[in-house]
């Protein structure tokens, strides 16, 4: 019997590696296979000698049974090897990529300058861009004939209707509308226009972005601290500002804001005229005038406007030479905005 | 404005300072200095020659040997190509080794005459010719006869003076002049101020009698006096040289004389010959009604009573402020003038000017307004320099006219009071400001002040108009002080949440959504020509057609406001097309502005618009097999995905549009909710044409922010997923080829029960094995309950409403 059990073993283990993995398993280890023949064949044994033949015979089903999946793996593996071999592809190939789609230069400028804003607790406002002569000019300490609201530099519609020429009336509308209401705190983005003819650095149309403030004991220490915040959130952690005195009828004292010069840090170039610093935006303490047009005591209220291009902010940061790239919308410079991460 | 280093310190103390230190010092201040830069810059080793002889060349027509005597032991021998050499001339002589700004000097020689140096031109020295007499500029320069032989020629000329351009606001006219910039200077380091004002005097008798009289209330002060025996001559070569570097073009002794002190003191001047003003009788009126003037550049202006003109007792003789006329300009035979010293009103200077065309150093004084304390020092400054560089005699007494100088002849200049208190200084500043420090800025500044109880008075002078309010002293405070004084510090005060309104976020979305799709945005232009209309295909009548003109526009090409994306979409297109950029995916949230009527009686209403133009393939091409064109469903499909996107709850509804500039069968009006939100379709052939895109399918989607955003839904949270299976059901039906599937679709919807939980149209058949009239349209129907699973029993009886439904109402018929 245990020599019957041991030739069947050498014969199953012979015979795996050129049969049919599943015919060889139905033989050897089926219901009706060789070894439950074998093992059938134990009624006829003693008592003495079961318990030793049917371990003997576990021990051989347990061989054949490792046997079996030990090969079953094998022939597994290399079928799964065959099927790779015929799907290899030329993995250098590009993808299907999708078309990537990106935000305008401008509108990407225009949207960090208001989360900078938002996070320092100031809300986004919109106002027409097609405008009264009362909001754009009069409530903004522009009286009429004043020089800077020529009608050279305005586009009229009628004589009281015309192209905003900058974002400040929304200054007005919502120190109007919002009058005795403190704190003010709104930061305006918009298109303005001015007759200017198209060249590298005048667009007849073009966007602002400005921020105003309005509140007790709003101090120009205030202006230069908000300043230097949103300098160094656009242009860098380590970035300067340098105020100097300018003139704008709706603010008083005015300043110019400069930074050092993003592309020599100071040392000189022709981007800054070796000065090292670059002019970025206008701003100041809002004008009594102003104030008052709004409803607002002077007395007990102050406030502080920031007004810029934005053009030039991007002009600067992303180092565009002229500015009517930004309304050609030639696909090829637009496209490059997908791949810049700011 | 520009000012030259050497003419500034002649009325401010500059001992010690560089124009470099002065230069960024006045930029801080407010004052920016644009350029910073010598008259002539790299001549070197020029001296001042005299020409003692100058013979033929041996060997060349037009060549001249001259000796030229230099100072220097021996004679040089020169040789000279220009025509206007000879002998007795003071020249510029480049010296063996000189620098000249084209290159070195060396010796030479030329046809066989070796030449020790060279005799120099005005370009040759850096001058700018373009300003320069035209005798002067051709052949050498030839200096006047006193020129000290051997000087060098830089300092003769003070060709190393620094030039500084002012970049200056329209607030600080008062630095239009060399006084004004010297009292800045000053201000900045507390320097003297050496301007001195000579006096008016007064002849024991007129040798020629004036008379003045204003008629007008735009003119404020009228002076004006004689000065006779002149001989018209080349100014003073120093005057020419600083008129020339400030950018004023040197003509004679008398015009030179009035730019000089109108650089100098900021007030315009005007000399009219004496001769042609008749009766000695000046008047100062508005001009009359079809009255004319030859002015002096020779053209006849006709002129309208809202200007103002000096004129005699027969005719105008100019334009006040703005240009003098023909008649009694300054000739050769000009022995005697009437110098005007005047203040017009300066709205009128400005607008007759610009009706004119005409811009001027002059006018562009007047018009941002001229300090009244200076209209008689010019004037006796001018007649004092006309006595002493044109031979000229006091002809007349000082003739004065006009309120302002009612003020004047009281011997004070006028001034303003303002009031400054430190506390609120310090309060709007940010750092600490005491009387003491307001008082020294006032002192720096020339302004009488006293402090009464922390309060600072200030008397401004009439020179700083600016100054008006206690901010604009402030401002005078800060800028003195220096604003890098200022600290920066945070807004003490209460918190408030910063945010978007609900149209921002939702464009915001709608364009994260777009580039998420691969759309490209663009910013467009607000103005279109008006021709968009009939590209369009709009009626005259049609809505869109009317466009807001603008009043004076730059070109017609932008000259009306948009009342439509499409255009300056498709005008981005033709663009790039033209570029072969031809796969195009471009978006644009821009405004549009629609009139109720025109002429514009308000404001338009401005719309914002979703608006986006797709041409070309759907994607990139690449190795992986064939892509296909755009078609009406990609474009239909970001539609839709952006619609929920966004958060529109409503169902959109797409009907068939009837825009004049989509394809008529590949259009639709979308709306949600019962009002029309926006429109989508394959353009026209001919709206595509237009923009150069003849072969090209282009399609089009606009959606209005306004009517999206009441749709937009409040809910935020989410709906329980299902606990019992869903069953599905599948219909082919064969209808009506015309029949729109969304009619089928809300018809199911309407029937089908509560058990209904979806149905999509999976496939739409036409061919053999329907009718040529028909299609074949497969819904795949999803029904499911919430409370149980469902069994066939369940659905016997919705689809047999469906099936019954659309037969009655569609003539539809389940397919074979």
């Amino acid at each position: 019997m245990k020599d019957k059990l041991l030739a069947l073993r050498d014969e199953a283990l012979s015979r795996l590696g050129d049969s049919d993995l599943e015919v060889w398993r139905i033989e050897y280890l089926g219901k009706k296979g060789e070894l439950a023949t074998v093992l059938r064949g134990m009624a006829t044994l003693s008592a003495e000698e079961r318990p030793v033949v049917g371990q003997y015979a576990n021990e051989v089903r347990a061989v054949l049974e490792e046997a079996f999946a030990a090969r079953k793996a094998e022939l597994e593996s290399h079928q799964a090897a065959l099927r790779e071999k015929t799907e290899t592809i030329d993995v250098t190939l590009p993808g299907r990529t999708p078309f990537l789609g990106a935000e305008h230069p401008l509108r990407k400028v225009i949207r960090r300058i208001e989360d900078i804003f938002i996070g320092l607790g100031f809300t986004v406002e919109d106002g027409p861009e097609v405008e009264l002569d009362r909001y754009n000019f009069e409530a903004l300490n522009l009286p009429k004939d004043h020089p800077a609201r020529d009608m050279q530099d305005t586009f009229y519609l009628t004589e009281e209707i015309l192209l905003r020429t900058h974002t400040s009336p929304v200054q007005a509308r919502t120190l109007e509308r919002r009058c005795p209401e403190t704190p003010i705190r709104i930061v305006v983005p918009g298109r303005v226009y001015r007759r200017d003819d198209d060249d590298a650095t005048h667009s007849h149309a073009f966007m602002q972005i400005e921020a105003l403030v309005v509140d007790h004991g709003i101090r120009m220490s205030d202006l230069k601290g908000i300043l230097l915040q949103f300098a160094r959130d656009l242009f860098g952690a380590d970035q300067e500002i340098r105020l100097r005195p300018s003139f704008f009828p709706f603010t008083e004292p005015s300043a110019e804001m400069d930074i050092r010069c993003i592309y020599c840090h100071g040392d000189g170039c022709s981007t800054c005229k070796h000065t090292g610093w670059i002019e970025i935006l206008g701003c100041g303490m809002v004008h009594p005038h102003v104030l008052e047009a709004g409803g607002y005591d002077t007395s007990s209220l102050t406030g502080f406007a920031i007004g810029m291009g934005v053009e030039r902010i991007a002009m600067l940061s992303y180092q565009v030479e002229d500015i009517r790239q930004f309304y050609l919308n030639d696909v090829r410079l637009l496209e490059q905005f997908a791949t810049l991460t700011r | 404005m520009k000012i030259t280093w050497n003419w500034l310190s002649q009325y401010v103390d500059l001992q010690g300072l560089t124009p470099q230190q002065v230069a960024e010092d006045l930029t801080n201040a407010g004052i920016p200095v644009e350029s910073l830069a010598p008259v002539a810059a790299g001549v070197e080793n020029v001296v001042v020659g005299h020409v003692k002889s100058a013979e033929q060349h041996p060997n060349a027509d037009r060549l001249r040997v001259c000796t030229v005597a230099v100072g220097a032991a021996e004679d040089l021998t020169i040789v000279c190509g220009a025509a206007n050499v000879a002998a007795g001339q003071r020249v510029p002589v480049a010296l063996v080794g000189a620098r000249l700004p084209q290159g070195p000097i060396g010796k030479s020689t030329l046809r066989g005459v070796a030449s020790e140096g060279m005799i120099c031109s005005a370009s040759e020295l850096g001058l700018d010719v373009r300003l320069l007499p035209k005798d002067q500029t051709t052949g050498i320069f030839v200096l006047p006869a006193d020129a000290p032989v051997g000087e060098s020629i830089v300092e003769y000329l003070e060709l190393s003076d620094m030039v500084m351009e002012l970049e200056l606001t329209p607030n600080r006219s008062d630095c239009l002049s060399l006084r004004g910039v010297a009292y800045e200077v000053a201000a900045l380091y507390g320097r003297e101020v050496s301007i001195k004002a000579p006096e008016l005097r007064t002849p024991p008798q007129d040798k020629l009698p004036l008379t003045v009289e204003v008629a007008t209330d735009r003119c404020m002060a009228y002076s004006a006096q004689v000065v006779s025996g002149l001989s018209l001559r080349p100014s003073p070569l120093w005057m020419q040289m600083r008129l020339l570097a400030v950018g004023v073009r040197p003509i004679n002794n008398i015009v030179d004389i009035t730019n000089y002190v109108m650089f100098e003191w900021g007030q315009p001047l005007h000399a009219f010959d004496y001769n042609a003003i008749a009766g000695g009788h000046i008047i100062v009126r508005d001009a009359q009604r079809d009255e004319a003037l030859v002015t002096l550049d020779g053209q006849t202006r006709a002129l309208e009573p809202a200007m103002t003109v000096i004129a005699d007792p027969e005719k105008a003789l100019g334009l006040a402020g703005v240009m003098g006329g023909e008649s009694s300009e300054v000739t050769a035979n000009t022995r005697a003038v009437v110098i005007e010293s005047a203040l017009f009103d300066p709205l009128q200077t400005r607008r007759t000017g610009k009706r004119l065309q005409l811009r001027s150093e002059a006018g562009t004084r007047f018009e941002k307004g001229i300090d009244p304390a200076v209209t008689l020092p010019a004037l006796a400054r001018a007649v004092e320099l006309l006595c002493e560089y044109g031979g000229g005699a006091i002809a007349s007494g000082p003739r004065l006219a006009g309120a302002a100088l009612a003020d004047a002849n009281t011997g004070h200049d006028a001034v303003r009071q303002v009031a400054v208190r430190a506390a609120r200084a310090t309060a709007v500043l940010g750092f600490t400001v005491d009387a003491g420090q307001i008082l020294s800025v006032c002192e720096r500044l020339q302004f009488a002040a006293r402090e009464e109880n922390g309060t600072v008075l200030v008397d401004v002078p009439s020179r700083r108009p600016d100054i008006r309010i206690e901010e604009d002293l402030i401002e005078e405070i800060a800028r003195l002080i220096g604003y890098d004084h200022i600290p920066a510090t945070m807004i003490v005060g209460s918190l408030t949440a910063g945010g978007l309104s609900n149209e921002q976020q939702l464009t915001r979305m709608a364009t994260d959504h777009l580039i998420a799709l691969g759309m490209q945005q663009v910013v467009t232009y607000s103005f279109v020509s008006p021709t968009v209309a009939e590209r369009m295909r709009l009626q005259p009548d049609d809505e869109l057609s009317r466009m807001i003109p603008l009043l004076h526009p730059l070109s017609e090409e932008r000259s009306v406001l948009r009342t439509m994306m499409l255009p300056s979409l498709l005008e981005v297109a033709e663009y790039n097309v033209n570029r072969r950029q031809l796969d195009l995916r471009l978006f644009e949230i821009g405004t549009v502005y629609l009139s109720e009527s025109l002429p514009l009686q308000k404001q338009p209403t401005e719309r914002r618009v979703i608006a986006g133009l797709l041409i070309g393939q759907v994607q990139a091409p690449s190795p992986h097999g064939e892509s296909r064109s755009v078609d009406f469903f990609d474009v239909k499909g970001m539609v839709e995905s952006l619609l929920k996107r966004i958060g529109v709850d409503a169902a959109a509804q797409y009907t068939r549009s009837r825009a004049p500039f989509l394809h008529g069968g590949q259009s639709a009006d979308i709306s949600a909710a019962g009002s029309q939100v926006g429109l989508i379709g394959k353009l026209h052939q001919e709206a595509c044409a237009d923009f150069g895109m003849e072969l090209t399918d282009a399609f089009y989607f606009e959606l209005s922010v306004e009517a999206l955003l009441p749709l937009i839904r409040e809910r935020l949270h989410v709906v329980e997923l299902p606990r019992f299976p869903g069953t599905l059901r599948d219909l082919a039906l064969v209808v009506n080829r015309a029949l729109p599937v969304s009619e089928l679709l809300t018809a199911v919807r309407s029937v089908a029960g509560p058990l209904l939980d979806d149905v999509r149209v999976f496939d739409v058949y036409t061919g053999e094995h329907v009718g040529i009239e028909e299609k074949s349209v497969a819904l795949r129907l999803s029904f499911r309950s919430r409370e149980r699973t469902l069994t066939d029993e369940d659905l016997q009886q919705p689809m047999a409403a469906v099936l019954d439904a659309l037969t009655i109402a569609y003539g539809a018929s389940l397919r074979a």
